[in-house]
């Protein structure tokens, strides 16, 4: 792998962000963030099913008042002949209408709750590898939740904070946003934004010395060929597909233990993936309840938040089971997960590749809809809906230089746009196709 | 033995539904359960009178659904076993009809609430108990089924939203302003 970022720095132009400079506002929270790390590890660690299932179900009285309190959720269960007192139980769910990532999009303002302190909402908009964006209302717990989870998952992972620790967001993307605020919710910590892009990012990640990292797998990769680096005591992701031998790289050969976790910006975070078992997605319970037996991930969040979900169905695959898992964790795992559109591309070494390995390329793109086709050793066809021209051609940049970091020597992205209109997109998109075969190499 | 929601909802799904009864047939499928009973069905003049100062624009699609519920279940059974002369034929079934008003029979076939609800405001009516389950508990659980006591409340809470609804729009449009990137936090 080029030690040398093969990302060209002038690509597109920084995203918009507005940073909340009011931190020390999130002191108020920390009794909070603290109860929602001990509620996680208690469940994680209770043995019993039915009192599991007992403490989720507790959580039900929550959802019931904000299914009435949301107009959208009112109508659809008026519409439907049910109302919210009919939820008592989890196996009421499955009688439940399921709530489409579309349905989302094109209801977004009717159904939060109606906010009680103004200035602690804010929209953020999604854009999910597949599909068009969404708008999603949060509220401020909402925004401060990851924090609260984070306390969880560094004790699972036996992580230790020292005092005032300082969090790093490790970007990779265009625009090399950077910014630094406090951080009180996190034992008076402090978070650094850094841009891989910026010619001082290793100098920056030297001073700042982080004790936590949070970054893309692209990032991750840049922080591998460095391996004067300071280690910091845990680094997360959330990539639906976590090479096997990146995460390698950085727990055996750096001794950094690297969690990945699956979060969407509709639901927050939902499960995390075992250490020991990897594959294996921990769910976040009570905070949210996946279904288990079904074949797609349906989401009920349990946690109070101005956006009720009910049911909601991300697009993603996967099987949630009862588990007792060789990590000590006692829960509910979700297996298989992102299956569906399983690729592999053939790299001209003759070396399998997890398509998914460059969906991240895409996740930053508001595009109706691609299908990414390995037609020949180094060629691929870009297939574009609702996308402009300036897009399609950061993309194409962004998507050779990936492809690069994967073994492809000089790979070709040829586009081909399509009508957005026409473009029928099906329920479960298969962005990712190989028509080369092994044989020849 | 006792009336068991479980076995009564096994039956009905097994027993589809091809069309509806015809008004006076499910009218005397539903005498005939009284009958059954030893005691005096309503007389047909009752249910005109009923339908005249009580009915509504559901009641007989709820007459014809309780039909055949009761033809394809083993409903009519139970209740003929469960049946007192504490209280008149027609004095349960107002009660029952009054209770179910807001029901389409809809709901009763697709909607496994509204068909719980259905089937242990019957039982109720007409003086049965149910497997398994304390009075106390079958009153709560009705309690928490009861459909017209929701649409009360949907009512309720539709005013207050309207009330409401000008604070809300500017809320969510100073939300919109404060829109923000999704990737990363920002705090
Ligand atoms: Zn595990």
């Amino acid at each position: 792998m080029s030690p040398v970022s093969v990302l060209a720095p002038d690509l597109g132009v920084a995203p918009r962000a507005r940073i909340r400079r009011d931190t020390a506002t999130q002191r108020p929270h920390i009794p909070w963030a603290e109860a929602v790390a001990r509620e996680l590890s208690a469940l994680a660690s209770l043995a019993d099913e039915a009192q599991a299932r007992a403490r989720v179900e507790a959580r039900l009285d929550g959802l019931r008042l904000a299914l009435h309190a949301s107009p959208f959720h009112a109508r659809r269960l008026r519409d439907a002949g049910m109302h919210p007192g009919d939820l008592r139980g989890l196996d009421d769910l499955r009688h439940f209408p399921v709530l489409e990532r579309a349905t989302l999009a094109a209801h977004w303002d009717a159904i939060p709750t109606l906010p009680t302190a103004s200035s602690e909402c804010v929209v953020v908009r999604s854009s999910g590898t597949t599909g068009a964006p969404v708008n999603v209302v949060r509220d401020r717990r909402d925004c401060l939740l990851m924090w609260a989870v984070l306390r969880f998952l560094l004790a699972r992972a036996g992580a230790r904070l020292p005092r005032r620790p300082r969090v790093v967001l490790l970007d990779a993307l265009p625009g090399g946003l950077e910014y630094s605020v406090r951080l009180p919710i996190l034992e008076d910590g402090a978070l650094h934004r850094v841009s891989v892009l910026r010619a001082d990012a290793a100098e920056r990640l030297h001073r700042v010395r982080p004790a936590v990292v949070f970054s893309d797998p692209e990032g991750l990769r840049w922080w591998t060929a460095r391996p004067e680096l300071p280690r910091p005591a845990l680094m997360l992701t959330s990539a639906q597909h976590l090479p096997t031998a990146l995460r390698d790289t950085l727990t055996r050969d750096l001794g950094v233990p690297v969690l990945n976790y699956y979060a969407t910006t509709e639901t927050g975070p939902l499960a995390w993936e075992c250490l020991r078992t990897p594959g294996h997605f921990h769910v976040f319970a009570p905070d949210v309840w996946l279904e288990p037996d079904s074949d797609d991930v349906v989401v009920t969040r349990l946690r109070p938040s101005v956006l009720p979900l009910l049911r909601y169905r991300p697009g993603d695959r996967g099987t949630v089971r009862r588990d007792a898992c060789a990590c000590g964790f006692r829960g509910w795992t979700l297996t298989g997960f992102g299956g569906r559109g399983a690729c592999r591309f053939l790299a001209p070494t003759g070396r399998a590749v997890d398509a998914w390995a460059v969906a991240w390329v895409f996740k930053h793109h508001a595009l109706r809809a691609f299908r990414l086709t390995q037609d020949a050793p180094e060629g691929f066809l870009l297939e574009l809906a609702g996308a402009s021209e300036p897009e399609a051609h950061a993309l194409t940049e962004r998507l050779v230089a990936a492809l690069r970091n994967l073994g492809w020597a000089s790979p070709r992205v040829a586009v081909r746009h399509e009508d957005a209109a026409a473009w029928s997109a099906p329920a479960k998109p298969q962005p990712f196709r190989c028509l080369v075969t092994p044989q020849g190499h | 033995m006792a009336f068991s929601i479980p076995r009564l909802r096994e039956q009905l799904a097994a027993a589809p539904l091809a069309s509806p009864y015809p008004h006076e047939l499910a009218v005397a499928v539903i005498c005939d359960v009284f009958r059954a009973a030893n005691q005096r069905p309503p007389r047909r003049e009752a249910f005109v009178q009923f339908e005249r100062h009580r009915g509504h624009a559901l009641w007989r699609e709820q007459v014809s659904m309780l039909a055949h519920v009761l033809a394809s279940t083993s409903l009519r059974e139970e209740t003929v076993k469960a049946l007192d002369t504490t209280r008149t034929p027609m004095a349960r079934l107002e009660q029952f009809f009054q209770e179910i008003e807001p029901l389409t029979a809809e709901m009763v076939r697709a909607n496994a609430f509204r068909q719980e609800e259905f089937l242990r405001v019957w039982i109720r009516a007409m003086g049965g108990a149910l497997e398994n389950e304390t009075p106390a508990a079958s009153k709560q659980r009705l309690e928490q089924l009861d459909y017209r006591k929701a649409m009360a409340d949907f009512r309720a809470a539709e005013a207050a939203r309207k009330k409401e609804a000008d604070r809300r729009e500017q809320l969510l449009q100073e939300a919109a302003r404060r829109e923000a990137e999704a990737r990363g936090w920002r705090e």
